[in-house]
């Protein structure tokens, strides 16, 4: 039986937060933005920095029910080899790309650590910030990465709701709920310096989610102090699986749950992609966001494609170009950032043991 | 004439502006127009030389009478932020260097042992170092004795506009310090600049809140004139606090007793 840690359950700490996603009232909303975006400018101030996501391959080992790269699936698998890897890159710059976040899907023969690190390794030399969203990594490999030149890692944990994560992930290394919740404190204690969190909204209860979400968060800066910290907000969109999400988000509510991030954590990077309709990114902008994707293909070789076929991980609803999107940033007086990181920061944090 | 001066630069303006957070390098370049500073700090991460609309670096080096102080801002380590000042001056030809070390990209507040780490090997390789630390009167002495241009303790955190929390040490760091000490960091209004500056401080860093204000260009030159001010009135000598009630029946009278 999978016992849940007692920082991921104990309630002490959210009261405030609990309160904000609770009350649904149109005016509590709009109290929320007001504050959260005040907060926002003081913090970050008018600048808004970019990345883009490249996807090396679509082979998987895991059976998310949720996911249009579940193993299951009829979809043709692909990765790219490094000279495709440097050719997409080259596309990238293009658009002006300078920030680049790596994605895989769980650990297969096909594309596995060594895969990975070369990939990092060349994204490195021509891209001012790497980071990676691939599968669960020991330690060791983790340091290997930081070394290569990757600052960060995202992995979601999906849904935080125990029952609902070992019914939707059916088979595969992802089946295992506390290893994958470990896996931040092995990103950290590897050496990587900033740990991407998020829930993939729409697969439980959005509260719940949301509130161990933010004490996963918690627990993380406490005990791995020198960590940074990064909250995305995916939901889910219709998937190339045909999933039906059980608990659907609406905007209102996503809205609600990401000006409650900024508030209860003023401090933490807020994320949001191009999921998200080309509205409601603009509007979180100027509100609580503070890391956008753009020109994003979710497909492996979008770049050089040109277009998202329909077979990428999730659809796209923001499919402006670069030059759009930053000219919609600009209209907000929001600067548009694609350099915000610089290489010699590169290697492995020291010092990332916790504290305890 | 009443200058700034760093060790063996003179500046007539006591206001240095940060350039980060601005909602475009025109906005910027206005603001650092109408603020009259003459230095201005730019972290390295915002050197861009591939993308030019983002870039901090090109526009500002072409301001005339503007001497650039590069920042280390996003070095977690004395290692990377030793790293980042030989790049900066590489690239950006300026002997400044304000050394910006926070382990901790949430809060931004400077690591002591890092930044002394840093400082010491730094101003030995003859950088003018610009240590942004926590107002802690014994890390100042200790960085003074390293070598060190300034100090510059935060008023309060980064971006948070609770103007100058650490008044109390502050004014200890002031009294003690033989180097020019520069309040950077947590200023929200002009008149906490003001304040700064009545205290003693030798000049003020403000970022955030000229860029986060609706004018920025109106907002720097409203923190021009307060720094301004503030500095006249240190110059000019403050009345004093009454701080002591006056007893009834004096306390000194037994002096003049015979027996």
């Amino acid at each position: 039986m999978t016992i849940l840690p007692d920082w991921l359950t104990d309630n002490n700490d959210c009261r405030e937060l609990e309160a904000m996603l609770r009350n649904r009232s149109p005016e509590s909303l709009e109290t929320m933005a007001a504050r959260s975006r005040a907060m926002t400018l003081r913090r970050f101030g008018r600048t808004m920095p970019l990345y883009a996501p490249l996807y090396l391959s679509n082979y998987c080992s895991s059976g998310c029910a949720y996911c249009g790269f579940a193993s299951d699936r009829t979809t043709p698998r692909r990765k790219l080899d490094e000279e495709e890897i440097r050719r997409e890159i080259a596309a990238m710059k293009q658009l002006g790309i300078q920030d680049i976040l790596l994605l895989t899907g769980e650990r297969t023969a096909a594309v596995g650590f060594e895969y990975l690190k070369r990939a990092v390794d060349i994204a490195a030399e021509s891209m001012q910030r790497v980071t990676v969203e691939a599968f669960p990594m020991s330690v060791e490999e983790y340091r290997e990465l930081a070394g290569s030149g990757c600052t960060g890692i995202t992995i979601y944990q999906e849904t935080y709701d125990l029952l609902q994560y070992e019914a939707l992930h059916r088979w595969g290394p992802k089946k295992d709920y506390l290893y994958r919740l470990a896996t931040p404190e092995r990103a950290l204690e590897g050496g990587i310096k900033t740990i991407g969190l998020g829930v993939l909204f729409g697969l439980s209860d959005p509260v719940t989610d949301a509130l161990m979400l933010y004490r996963h968060a918690r627990h993380l800066e406490k005990t791995y102090w020198r960590g940074g910290i990064s909250i995305s907000f995916p939901r889910l969109r219709p998937q190339t699986g045909g999933y039906e999400p059980t608990h659907p988000v609406d905007d209102h509510l996503l809205a609600r749950i990401i000006l409650a991030f900024r508030i209860a954590m003023p401090d933490v990077e807020l994320v949001l992609s191009t999921r998200e309709k080309p509205s409601f990114r603009d509007g979180m902008a100027g509100l609580a966001i503070t890391r956008m994707s753009i020109a994003s293909r979710t497909t492996v070789g979008g770049y050089l494609e040109g277009e998202n076929s329909g077979e990428g991980q999730f659809e796209i609803s923001d499919s402006r170009t670069a030059e759009e999107f930053c000219q919609a940033l600009r209209s907000r007086r929001i600067e548009p950032v694609f350099k915000n990181w610089e290489p010699a920061y590169n290697g492995p944090s020291r010092n990332t043991l916790p504290c305890s | 004439m009443d200058h700034l001066q760093l060790a063996a630069h003179t500046f007539s303006s006591r206001l240095i502006l940060g350039t980060g957070k601005f909602s475009s390098a025109a906005v910027m370049l206005e603001a650092v127009k109408a603020s009259g500073a003459q230095l201005v700090t730019v972290a390295l991460r915002r050197f861009n030389r591939e993308q030019l609309e983002d870039d901090l670096f090109g526009p500002l080096s072409e301001l005339p009478g503007i001497t650039l102080m590069p920042n280390t801002s996003g070095a977690s380590t004395a290692a990377e932020a030793i790293k980042a000042a030989n790049i900066s001056r590489e690239l950006s030809g300026s002997p400044f260097i304000k050394v910006e070390i926070h382990p901790n990209p949430q809060h931004l507040m400077p690591d002591p042992i890092e930044t002394m780490e840093a400082a010491r090997v730094l101003a030995s390789e003859g950088f003018l170092v610009m240590p942004y630390i926590s107002p802690d009167p014994v890390l100042a002495k200790r960085l003074e004795e390293v070598g060190c241009a300034s100090v510059m303790p935060l008023g309060s955190a980064i971006g948070s506009g609770q103007g100058l929390a650490s008044a109390a040490m502050l004014s200890i760091i002031i009294r003690e310090s033989s180097i020019p000490v520069i309040v950077d960091a947590g200023l929200r209004a002009p008149s906490e600049a003001a304040r700064a500056m009545e205290m003693g401080c030798s000049a003020v860093l403000v970022n955030s809140a000229i860029a986060a204000s609706d004018n920025p260009a109106e907002m720097a030159a409203a923190f021009r004139d307060s720094t301004d001010a503030g500095r006249r009135a240190f110059k000019a000598g403050l009345m004093r606090e009454s701080r002591e009630a006056v007893a009834t029946s004096p306390l000194t009278s037994f002096l003049g007793e015979q027996s």
